[in-house]
């Protein structure tokens, strides 16, 4: 199915009749990106029967406001501040942040350059910890977590895509996006298969011997979002995802990230100074100085700016 | 993460890694190669003391005309019956002396040799060979020697000869046989006996009885000695007989002050003592030569770490990113250090390997019989060099690899 979406989308069509098109047959297929070889997510901190998550979300459920269909937010963020020390200054790159993200939500954090968007993601996808106040993901405060901790988390939780790709350019295309089941201890032919799996969803099942140096800009973008999918994880993080790419090729993986949202019901948050992303926005956050200017919700599927 | 993942990445670092770290490992090349050369060098030198050793004669005390401090300290390894041409001095070794060692406990034989080198003729060629003049009553039962064939000197010789095996096979063009006879500067020699190959100088002389040595060697005098050998019953007997000979020509010699001194006491077993001694201080100074350049390419893996991390430290925020815990970065640096160790290893053994062979030709032949043993490395060595090496690359890739582990993801990922 998800193979459907990407064909679709490499022949340029508009992604939005494809969705239409798709739509009807998405019901018979609950995930996607879980139909194919699948990542073993016995250990997965998402998984409700872990008995500590389990104990915490009880005890939690009083003050947990509902909203959004009544559902506890994914992500939540408590009067964050983040200061950053540089010698004898101290610096505030974000400022008192309140925010909420739920699960299946496009969340764009618009601002400035230097407004504080990569430390706010940095906390949204457990990089690092507030300076003060509280960040909790399902519940779970990770605000004052050892380092081990939250690394198990950001490997079963998040997907990172980043303005510069990051992949490791000494492997290629298939050992990068084999490397997070690595890190997961994922069976070392059930992580090949899902790699290749997520290579062919790319449309780069002809690149696996490539290392990224031999590959185009967009071509490496799509590496990165194979990538991020490796583990199956809720929320993918993308910081400035198109910035060092062409509008056509932005607009590509745009797309894809909207369809993992519509079709897996992925969560995604990307951060951004450009206003491309804004159009599949269900929500667009605005920030500057490092405090939030304005939220805005969005009705129906497509922010219209 | 697995451990097969660990190698699989510190692998690929290494196989991506740039000239310049290659080039560091030279450092632990050399390191282990002198080690293990220096090793296996120390090795064959002390299974030459031991093997020669095993066949030396170690209750014979030689004394020798002239006295230097040092010299009696650390005789030439060439000893046991060579004449003592090293200090200049006109004192000499008499009937005298022997007749003042004569009665003294334990002492079997009393043997007087002189020594010098001539001119040899056999077949129409010309060597010149060490002779040496020996008392044919005792010096049969003075060594060790064996005939090959024929036999050793006996006491009613005269004019006659046993020769070493090389004279008898290797000097001349025409292999010397019993019977046969050579000239000496120019008088006819015949020889009774050819000796067993010993290995060194030994098998290149050509032993005569005194009397007739007297007649041969220029300089050479009747009842001047170039050496008093003498030989007691048991080795315990070697120090406290070396103290009474002392004794005794001191007083027969009329010396009164140990300044005066002309004469030198040695004896074959303070002789192996301070070669074994010379083998290991040697052995132990040129381990800490080599010593030295393991730090040094110890250094160089440690600096070869660290740059290494903080060139990989975008990619080390990124695996930090996509799930790697500290503990994950530790391993893949850890092991990727080893790995260098390994290969510096491998290079090294060989290096020191084919150092090893090469000491033969470059006159490390401390003691006799050395060119025949062949000095290639032990399977024992080899393992402690690649050890060696691998413990030194995990030592030296410690700290940095500790460093990158350390990295905050935050951090790593902002550097550029
Ligand atoms: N590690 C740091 N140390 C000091 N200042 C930092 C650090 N990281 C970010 N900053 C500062 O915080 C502000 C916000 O940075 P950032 O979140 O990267 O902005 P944006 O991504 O919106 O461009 C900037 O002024 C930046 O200089
Ligand atoms: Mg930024």
């Amino acid at each position: 199915m998800l193979m459907e979406i990407a064909d679709t989308l490499r022949t340029k069509l508009d992604p939005r009749k494809t969705l239409n098109s798709l739509r009807g047959d998405a019901d018979s297929s609950n995930s996607l990106t879980g139909s194919g070889p699948g990542y073993d997510s016995g250990n997965d901190p998402r998984n409700d029967s872990e008995p500590e998550l389990h104990k915490e979300r009880t005890d939690n459920s009083d003050t947990i406001k509902s909203s959004r269909n009544g559902k506890a937010p994914l992500i939540k963020l408590t009067d964050v501040w983040k200061i950053y020390q540089m010698g004898e200054v101290e610096f505030a790159a974000l400022k008192g942040i309140d925010l909420e993200i739920y699960e299946g939500e496009f969340v764009v954090v618009l601002g400035p350059s230097g407004s504080g968007k990569s430390t706010l993601m940095n906390l949204l996808g457990c990089l690092d910890v507030p300076s003060q106040g509280t960040v909790s993901l399902n519940s779970r405060d990770i605000s004052r977590m050892e380092e081990s901790e939250l690394a198990q988390i950001r490997g079963q939780m998040i997907g990172f895509i980043f303005q510069s790709f990051n992949l490791i350019p000494t492997l290629n295309t298939l050992e990068n996006v084999t490397l997070p089941l690595e890190f997961q201890e994922e069976e070392p032919s059930r992580a090949r298969e899902r790699a290749e799996y997520l290579l062919d969803v790319v449309g780069l099942s002809d690149k696996h011997k490539n290392l990224p140096s031999q590959l185009s800009g967009g071509q490496r973008q799509r590496v990165a979002i194979a990538r991020s999918l490796a583990v199956d994880p809720p929320v993918l993080l993308a910081d400035e995802p198109t910035g060092n790419l062409d509008s056509k090729t932005g607009d590509y993986i745009l797309e894809f990230l909207d369809e993992l949202r519509r079709k897996e019901g992925k969560t995604i948050i990307i951060v951004t100074h450009d206003l491309t992303p804004v159009q599949y926005a269900t929500r667009v956050v605005h920030i500057k100085d490092g405090e939030i200017e304005k939220i805005e919700e969005v009705e129906g599927n497509y922010c219209k700016l | 993460m697995r451990n097969a993942t660990y190698v699989k990445m510190a692998l690929n670092m290494l196989l991506h890694s740039k000239l310049r770290s290659w080039l560091t490992i030279i450092g632990i090349v050399i390191g282990v190669g002198a080690v293990v050369g220096i090793i296996s060098l120390g090795d064959s030198m002390e299974a030459q003391v031991q093997s020669s050793l095993a066949d030396m004669d170690l209750t014979k005390i030689t004394i020798t005309p002239g006295y230097s401090g040092a010299q009696s300290r650390m005789p030439g390894p060439g000893g046991g019956g060579s004449g003592s041409d090293s200090s200049s001095t006109d004192s000499e070794l008499t009937d005298d002396d022997v007749d003042a060692l004569q009665g003294i406990d334990g002492v079997l034989y009393i043997d007087t040799q002189i020594s010098g080198s001539e001119e040899v003729d056999y077949a129409g060629e010309t060597a010149t060979l060490s002779i040496a003049g020996v008392d044919p009553q005792v010096w049969q039962y003075m060594n060790t020697l064996e005939v090959e064939s024929g036999r050793l000197l006996e006491p009613a010789d005269n004019n006659v000869a046993v020769i070493g095996s090389s004279v008898a096979t290797e000097i001349f063009d025409q292999e010397i046989g019993v019977n046969q006879v050579i000239t000496v500067n120019d008088k006819s020699v015949r020889v009774v006996g050819v000796l067993e190959e010993e290995g060194g100088s030994e098998d290149r002389k050509v032993y005569m009885p005194l009397d007739s040595a007297v007649d041969l060697i220029e300089d050479a005098e009747e009842d001047v000695f170039d050496s008093i050998v003498v030989k007691v019953e048991d080795e315990d007997l070697v120090d406290p007989t070396i103290e009474e000979i002392e004794e005794r020509l001191m007083i027969s010699r009329q010396i009164h002050q140990e300044k005066d001194r002309d004469f030198s006491v040695s004896s074959s077993l303070s002789m192996a003592e301070s070669v074994t001694e010379m083998t290991s201080s040697m052995t132990l100074f040129l381990g800490a030569i080599a010593a030295v350049s393991l730090l040094v390419g110890a250094v160089g893996i440690a600096n070869t770490m660290f740059t290494s991390v903080l060139e990989k430290t975008k990619e080390i925020g990124t695996m930090k990113a996509i799930g790697a815990k500290n503990r994950d970065i530790l391993l893949i640096f850890i092991v990727n250090s080893a790995m260098v160790g390994f290969v510096g290893g491998v290079f090294g053994v060989m290096l020191g390997g084919f150092v090893s062979t090469l000491f033969p030709y470059m006159g490390i032949t401390l003691m006799k019989g050395a060119g025949s043993s062949s000095s290639s490395l032990s399977p024992d060595l080899m393992v402690f060099g690649l050890g060696l090496a691998i413990l030194i690359g995990v030592v030296s890739g410690a700290v940095p690899a500790y460093r990158a582990s350390k990295l905050k993801p935050v951090d790593a990922l902002r550097y550029e």
